[in-house]
């Protein structure tokens, strides 16, 4: 029974200029003490899936159409305001993107672990406190018990993402997303968190969604992966499978537009692109997403309707006429 | 057999004609269109509909206070005690005064001069303002520091009372008199945001380059910086204003203002009062001119800030 | 932080020097005559007497001397023009008045306004939202003196009978009501707007969501992270108009005959009384200047990063 199960999922934004598909149609599961990466790239809709799983889009424009999100025995998309209060922080956890402005300015490191803690917790002042510095320790930040009282304005990035990551695991949550948290750290302190969140999962035993488009991210944490496009899944598979035997023709292209060290002929390669731009989500075509930018894409069925993600191998998902396991050398199709 | 060239053939995808930039975060994309900053601006102005109905007002009224008096058929100092205050009619559509004079008219040449005033000050505010904050933020270091001291030392000057005491020392309230009063003791703000904007923009790059390639420095300040700082005016005009009226309106209405026979909306609003309890539409109409006005310049101020900045527009 | 505070009061001192210099200058550029009492001039010889007796026939510097002794020894002397009163008396008189009003004023348009702008931008968009803000913004626009015979007008004529709230003086507590509306209706506009401004910005920002994200009740996110980032830039803007409102209450003053200051200036003014005016001038130029600091002391309060700044 996994610990996260998105069936469907498919959130719009209702806009003045239309209605943009943001999710259209996202499924997955994640099982507990595993970590599922969510690749792609820049508004294919993983934020969003992210924040409709916690239930933290903007309500006005945006809503969850349909689809479920089953936790704990329960449909989160049907809760209550109050109840997924209760649900985050506690139960589900996330972690952002920049680390400089996810802080409050004004409050200190202390509060808003303390904050957190008493939220979900019935414990005194003191007690928090003294979970607060051992979690500020936890994250290997020296001296922890006087940096409680510091604002965030004095700490590094590094450092507020490490806090971030404190604050999240502070309640010991079942599943923690963490939407890019490396990207706008410097590279040196990429790897650093990485292997932190790495120590503190196994520690604590927390499922993790990882959502970036670094593949290389991906291919170091992740167990499972999916790869998104335009609001939709185009392949899933476990890690492994995925790097070893890319399927849809949009995850070939993403590592091929990996900038190598080694291997044969590197002198000669120059980084492909893929070139194009993603559909515009307000007016999604009816087929394909991918094929205007596809190399294989041709012929009526790719044009005219949208591909079925189906499972190629056992537990390997492609939404594509034209998986690399399906095409010949000389480019054709051919259904094995 | 499928053949492998792409097929442009999906709606909503765009396929420029060249493989464009390798896979980034932001999308892989065509070359950003160059667009006009002031047409762009234009076409988010009149997308505020708020802006848009306060721009027109703002344009009428001025149509109005210029063009009425030269058309109307009544000479606002005819004194006609028989037609004392009467309310809007058909004759009179605003009404007539305590002198029997037709208020339509006398409104519209207020506003000559109310308008006039706010906007005379206004420009002499923005003058002094853009002196001093260029002057400030060009030069740096120890000049610029004494002289941002200087101003804060100038912000304990109370607005009112200096501008009561200028108009004693000028002698009569004429035009020009209440204009320097009442830009005496408040361009302080104008000139630290021309300084800021200065400072911003002396960093940037193509200043530096304009620098190093030996532009001298009142080239660099009219050529680079100053087109730059003109959406910030822009601004400041529709944000001072407002005060400026007011402060007319303010100073007219306790009898230091423009005299009779020419009167402003405040002069008016002063004779208003003196009558009120039995007719109170000759308080009422000036000071509701003078809301109007107030109203579209916050509005007029709101839009263009708005049209310039997209980045602070709520979502 | 007391060594900010120390550092901001001393900086008064120029300030005020400086206040006086300008004063003390654009006084003297206005022609007139203190004791003239009508259109007939002053014989000579009782010109001389009165200028020695008030020491105007001293050279300026020493005139101005005497004035800034006079200032910080709280010693402005004696009125040119009414007889046997002191700039100081006229100040204990008549200085208490316009401070309570402009205080009054004051709360009046932050109790008001804040929560105001604050629903406002909590229901963004809604009919409260836009009825709010209407209603806001012509109350920032009409001028006081007409908000002032408006109040008169329906409260005290029209319904006077049971309403009961005089129009004219300042001794009970129902006589304070109206002026402090009228004066305080503008201000409360201005905060309501600025506050709902502040608070949607403020809620767009990342570590609000972070604040949703953690489970915090939405209540205490509204109240403990958004609305105290988003006083900052009102506390800014409420130093100058405090400022405002007391230097500024003449009209209202005027209407509602309340024994303020106000009125006293223009007349001073008016009849070259020089040493009411200096005294007077100052007096208003300390308030601005301290409403600015407190401005400042408070802002340095709630923003923790400035203090690191300014230190």
């Amino acid at each position: 029974m996994a610990l996260l199960s998105v069936r469907d999922l498919r959130t719009h934004f209702f806009t003045r200029a239309g209605v943009v598909r943001a999710v259209d149609g996202v499924s997955f599961d994640v099982e507990e003490r595993r970590v599922l990466g969510i690749v792609g790239e820049s508004g294919c809709g993983k934020t969003v899936t992210a924040l409709s799983i916690m239930g933290l889009i903007p309500k006005p424009p945006a809503r969850i159409v349909s689809g479920e999100v089953q936790f704990g025995g329960r449909d989160l998309t049907k809760l209550s305001e109050r109840e997924l209060e209760d649900v985050r922080g506690s139960q589900i956890a996330m972690i952002f993107q920049d680390p400089m402005t996810s802080l409050n300015p004004t409050l200190t490191i202390g509060t808003q672990i303390t904050e957190t803690i008493r939220r979900h917790f019935d414990v005194s002042k003191e007690e928090a406190r003294k979970r607060a510095v051992g979690l500020l320790e936890e994250v290997q930040i020296p001296r922890a018990a006087t940096r409680l009282d510091d604002y965030p304005h004095r700490l590094s990035g590094g450092q507020r993402q490490r806090v971030m990551i404190a604050i999240a695991l502070s309640c010991e949550p079942e599943l923690l997303i963490a939407d890019e948290p490396t990207t706008a750290l410097d590279v040196t302190i990429q790897a650093q968190i990485l292997d932190l969140l790495e120590e503190l999962r196994e520690a604590h035993g927390t499922a993790m969604i990882l959502i970036t488009h670094d593949m290389g991210v991906v291919a170091e944490t992740a167990d499972d992966v999916i790869v998104m496009y335009a609001g939709q899944v185009v392949e899933q598979a476990s890690a492994l499978d995925l790097f070893d035997n890319p399927e849809h023709p949009y995850t070939e292209a993403l590592l091929g537009a990996l900038p190598q060290l080694e291997g044969d002929g590197i002198r000669q390669r120059r980084l492909t692109a893929i070139p194009g731009r993603p559909p515009d989500l307000l007016d999604p075509p009816e087929a394909c997403r991918f094929a205007a930018r596809c190399k294989y894409a041709g012929g009526d069925a790719c044009t005219t309707h949208m591909p079925e993600l189906r499972e190629l191998r056992p537990g390997h998902f492609v939404r594509s006429e034209h998986p690399a396991s399906e095409r010949t050398r000389r480019g054709e199709t051919v259904v094995v | 057999m499928s053949t492998p060239a792409p097929k442009p053939a999906a709606s909503g995808a765009s396929l420029p004609l060249s493989p464009s930039t390798a896979f980034e975060p932001g999308g892989a994309g065509a070359a950003i269109r160059q667009s006009n900053l002031w047409k762009d601006a234009w076409y988010r102005y009149i997308r505020n509909r708020a802006a848009l109905v306060a721009g027109a007002v703002f344009v009428a009224v001025l149509l109005y206070c210029i063009i009425w008096p030269i058309v109307s058929p009544y000479d606002p100092n005819d004194v006609e005690f028989a037609d004392a205050r009467q309310g809007p009619s058909l004759a009179h559509p605003l009404g007539t005064d305590n002198f029997g004079r037709d208020l339509l008219t006398r409104t519209a040449l207020g506003g000559r001069i109310s308008i006039g005033i706010g906007f005379a000050a206004t420009f002499v505010i923005l003058a002094i303002g853009v002196a001093y904050g260029s002057i400030s933020g060009l030069a740096g270091g120890h000049l610029d520091n004494g002289m941002m001291r200087f101003l804060d030392a100038l912000y304990g000057l109370p607005y009112l009372p200096f501008a009561i005491i200028t108009l004693a020392i000028l002698g009569e309230a004429t035009f020009w008199a209440m204009v320097i009063a009442l830009s005496i003791a408040t361009w302080f703000t104008t000139a630290r945001i021309v300084r800021g904007q200065i400072i911003t923009l002396k960093q940037n790059d193509y200043v530096r380059a304009a620098g190093t390639l030996g532009a001298r420095w009142h080239r660099v300040l009219l050529r680079h910086l100053l087109p730059n700082t003109l959406g910030v005016l822009v601004i400041a005009v529709f944000l001072e204003l407002p005060g400026v009226i007011l402060g007319e309106a303010f100073l007219s209405f306790i009898g230091l203002g423009i005299g009779p026979p020419d009167a402003s909306w405040g002069s008016m609003a002063q004779e208003g009062y003196e009558t009120y309890r039995v007719f109170p539409l000759l308080i009422i109409i000036p000071s509701v001119a003078i809301a109007t006005l107030i109203l579209c310049a916050n509005f007029i101020a709101d839009g263009l800030r708005d049209a310039l900045d997209p980045r602070t527009r709520e979502t | 932080m007391t060594g900010f505070i120390l550092r901001r009061l001393l900086w008064t001192i120029p300030v005020i020097l400086l206040v006086i210099l300008f004063t003390f200058v654009l006084m003297r550029q206005i022609e007139g005559n203190p004791f003239r009492r009508s259109e007939r001039s002053v014989p000579e010889s009782i010109q001389q007497n009165l200028e020695r007796k008030y020491g105007l026939d001293r050279p300026w510097y020493v005139q101005y001397a005497k004035v800034v002794k006079g200032v910080f020894t709280f010693d402005l002397g004696p009125s040119l023009v009414l007889r046997n009163r002191d700039v100081n008396d006229i100040v204990r008189t008549h200085f208490p008045p316009s401070l309570e009003l402009g205080a009054l004023a004051m709360t009046f348009a932050l109790v008001f306004g804040i929560p105001l702008g604050m629903l406002s931008a909590l229901k963004a968009n809604t009919i409260f939202d836009y009825s709010a803000m209407f209603i806001s913004n012509v109350g920032f626009a009409v001028p006081s003196f007409l908000v002032s015979t408006l109040l008169i007008y329906f409260f005290a004529l029209q319904w006077g009978e049971w309403t009961g709230l005089p129009t004219s003086g300042w001794d009970s507590w129902e006589s304070k009501v109206l002026p402090t509306i009228a004066l305080g209706l503008g201000p409360m506009a201005y905060f309501a707007r600025l506050t709902r401004g502040t608070m949607l910005e403020t809620l767009q920002q990342d570590y609000i969501r972070t604040a949703r994200a953690k489970g915090l009740r939405w209540r205490r996110v509204v109240v403990v992270h958004t609305l105290r980032n988003s006083l900052i830039p009102v506390v800014t803007a409420a130093g100058p108009i405090l400022g405002f409102l007391i230097t500024g209450s003449f009209i209202v003053e005027q209407i509602f005959a309340i024994p303020g200051i106000g009125a006293y200036y223009v007349t001073a003014v008016t009849a070259r009384d020089y040493s009411v005016v200096m005294g007077l001038t100052v007096l208003l130029a300390l308030v601005v200047i301290i409403a600015n600091l407190v401005v400042d002391i408070l802002y340095g309060v709630l923003d923790p990063r400035t203090r690191d700044a300014r230190a």
